[in-house]
């Protein structure tokens, strides 16, 4: 009876199964249920322990998790090229991020807000936007070399697609009434981009931050594989071409715990904290 | 006692387009509305009541005729004009309170002050203990005491609503407009209400503007006699419904006649139907 009572808590919840009358409106997901994933995780890991313990594949092709989360600790405790590239490519990331978050916000209010403007432009910024970015490499190698500027640029153009899109569908959801309150109670210019149209696109431009940063974790990598522009990916390929699988696997897991944390971390939390108030 | 003139609408025309088809929403609108009156206008769906209500707050302006308030030319919102939204338009990430104080913080009134009007005024609307509630939690009804709540934090002169009992469903509503009535009485504010139900306009007004169909005038201006607090099922209220509603009849009827006239003139293509119409 007790282990039913305990099934039946884990299934549903702590709060028990989700009534009308125990719904509440705004109600935060308790802290430690964000990192119930963990426990398929930890399954995963067991079974691919296992497979290779008991020599189904051999230890040639892919490395057992033990041996990898072993080389993983060592070299983040006493390496510091591992965590200098790791930190590499996160800047890469976040700078990318920032810079086109910067121009697009901006941009994409003022598309949002003009019709004319919209017309004209964006479809101009469809096409932009659906050119294969990657092709883009090349010539930003050869005109910036193998740097993190190169990089950076990338990201950056990447980014600018997402942001901008979300932020000025964000605006054009604006309800027309909004800003007749925001007239009528006379809300100076300044007030209705800070008091009206900051705070009212602000979801859309989490949504838009979060797709940017899912988009460049990949392209970021991939250019750092592509164009041996220094960063994790950059080691992993090395890791790879010498041999060392397990320090190429080391680095990978390295971004999976990275892209977790920042995950729970920082987006989940700004996504709560947005699901308080929009419907 | 001569009652002060707060709002003179003169002659006010609007001429607009819309989808490259151009509007002819107003036409000549002549009335005047006297300190501390509760004033509906009326009119069939469409007439242009919203597009009126707007060129009084100042959102818009009239194509020719002027609107003055208290003898001055209405060009740009006033701030001592505030309205009331069919939509209830409470900003989402802000709370009731913060909702309620929007007037205040936009001219610039210190927290303090702010904070405590705003707190009476949500008493004064029966949202005690909503303080820091999202527009999410609340329910159509307690969304638009907030409207009134914000649009009363401003201290204006004349509060403006439009069609602010339309969204509500009616047993809230009815509620509602008793506290409005109340509030009236108690803050001795002029209002201004836009609706299409002229049971309510009835309820509430001293007097009724009836606007005719597009493009909208002044077609008549009722008076209502019947004393405060007033009866739905009252005998003089019936009447005066009766009364009303044949006012609002023929313009509507007018408007289906036109309406099937100009259907059979496109479908049949006769020039002079103009001889039909009279």
């Amino acid at each position: 009876m007790a282990f039913a009572g305990n099934l039946r808590k884990i299934i549903h919840g702590r709060h028990g199964r989700r009534t009308p009358q125990n719904v509440t409106h705004g109600e935060v997901t308790p802290k430690f249920e964000n990192w119930f994933f963990i426990l398929p995780l930890g399954a995963i890991f067991t079974c691919w322990e296992l497979t290779l313990r008991f020599g189904f594949i051999s230890a040639k092709t892919i490395p057992p998790p033990s041996e990898i989360l072993k080389v993983l600790l060592v070299n983040l405790l006493t390496n510091p090229d591992f965590i200098i590239s790791v930190l590499r490519s996160l800047a890469n990331i976040g700078l990318g991020i920032l810079v086109a978050a910067v121009m697009a916000t901006p941009f994409a209010i003022f598309t949002g807000l003009r019709r004319r403007v919209d017309t004209s432009l964006t479809p101009l910024i469809m096409i932009f936007g659906a050119l294969p970015d990657v092709a883009l490499l090349p010539f930003l190698v050869y005109w910036f070399g193998r740097s993190a500027s190169a990089a950076i640029l990338m990201a950056t153009i990447v980014a600018f697609f997402p942001i901008f899109f979300t932020v000025r569908e964000g605006v054009r959801n604006i309800p027309k009434d909004y800003f007749y309150v925001a007239y009528i109670y006379k809300a100076r210019k300044i007030d209705v981009y800070t008091k009206l149209i900051l705070p009212a696109v602000f979801p859309q431009l989490i949504t838009g931050v979060r797709l940017a940063y899912e988009f460049l974790w990949e392209i970021v990598l991939a250019i750092e594989i592509i164009a041996r522009i220094h960063g994790i990916g950059f080691i992993i390929n090395f890791a790879v071409e010498e041999g060392s699988l397990t320090y190429a696997f080391a680095g990978f897991f390295m971004i999976g715990i990275i892209a977790i944390l920042l995950d729970r971390l920082v987006f989940h939390r700004l996504e709560e904290s947005v699901r308080r108030w929009h419907e | 006692m001569t009652l002060s003139k707060c709002l003179e609408v003169e002659k006010v025309v609007k001429h607009y387009s819309h989808n490259g088809k151009h509007v002819h929403a107003l036409d000549q609108v002549t009335f005047h509305v006297h300190k501390k009156e509760f004033i509906c206008i009326i009119g069939p769906s469409g007439c242009g009541k919203s597009t009126l209500l707007k060129i009084i707050a100042g959102l818009d302006r009239p194509t020719s005729g002027e609107v003055r308030f208290q003898g001055e030319t209405v060009k740009e919102p006033h701030p001592k004009i505030s309205m009331v939204f069919q939509s209830f338009a409470l900003f989402p990430w802000r709370t009731v309170l913060q909702n309620v104080e929007f007037g205040l913080e936009t001219r610039g009134v210190p927290k303090a002050e702010r904070r405590k009007i705003a707190l009476e005024l949500l008493e004064l609307v029966g949202l005690k203990g909503y303080e820091n509630a999202y527009p999410k939690e609340l329910s159509g009804g307690m969304k638009q005491r907030v409207g009134i709540a914000r649009a009363l934090a401003v201290d204006p002169e004349i509060v403006l609503m439009d069609e602010a009992f339309s969204a509500i469903d009616e047993f809230t509503a009815q509620v509602l407009r008793n506290e409005v009535l109340e509030l009236w009485e108690e803050t001795e504010k002029t209002f201004i209400l836009v609706t299409h139900n002229l049971t309510e306009a009835l309820e509430m007004a001293d007097r009724i503007i009836v606007l005719s169909t597009r493009p909208a005038k002044v077609k008549h201006e009722y008076h209502v006699s019947l004393k405060r607090p007033r009866n739905r099922s009252d005998s003089k209220f019936l009447r005066c419904q009766k009364e009303l509603f044949n006012i609002l009849k023929s313009e509507l009827e007018h408007t289906i006649v036109r309406h099937k006239l100009k259907a059979i003139h496109e479908h049949f293509k006769i020039e002079d139907m103009e001889s039909f119409q009279r």
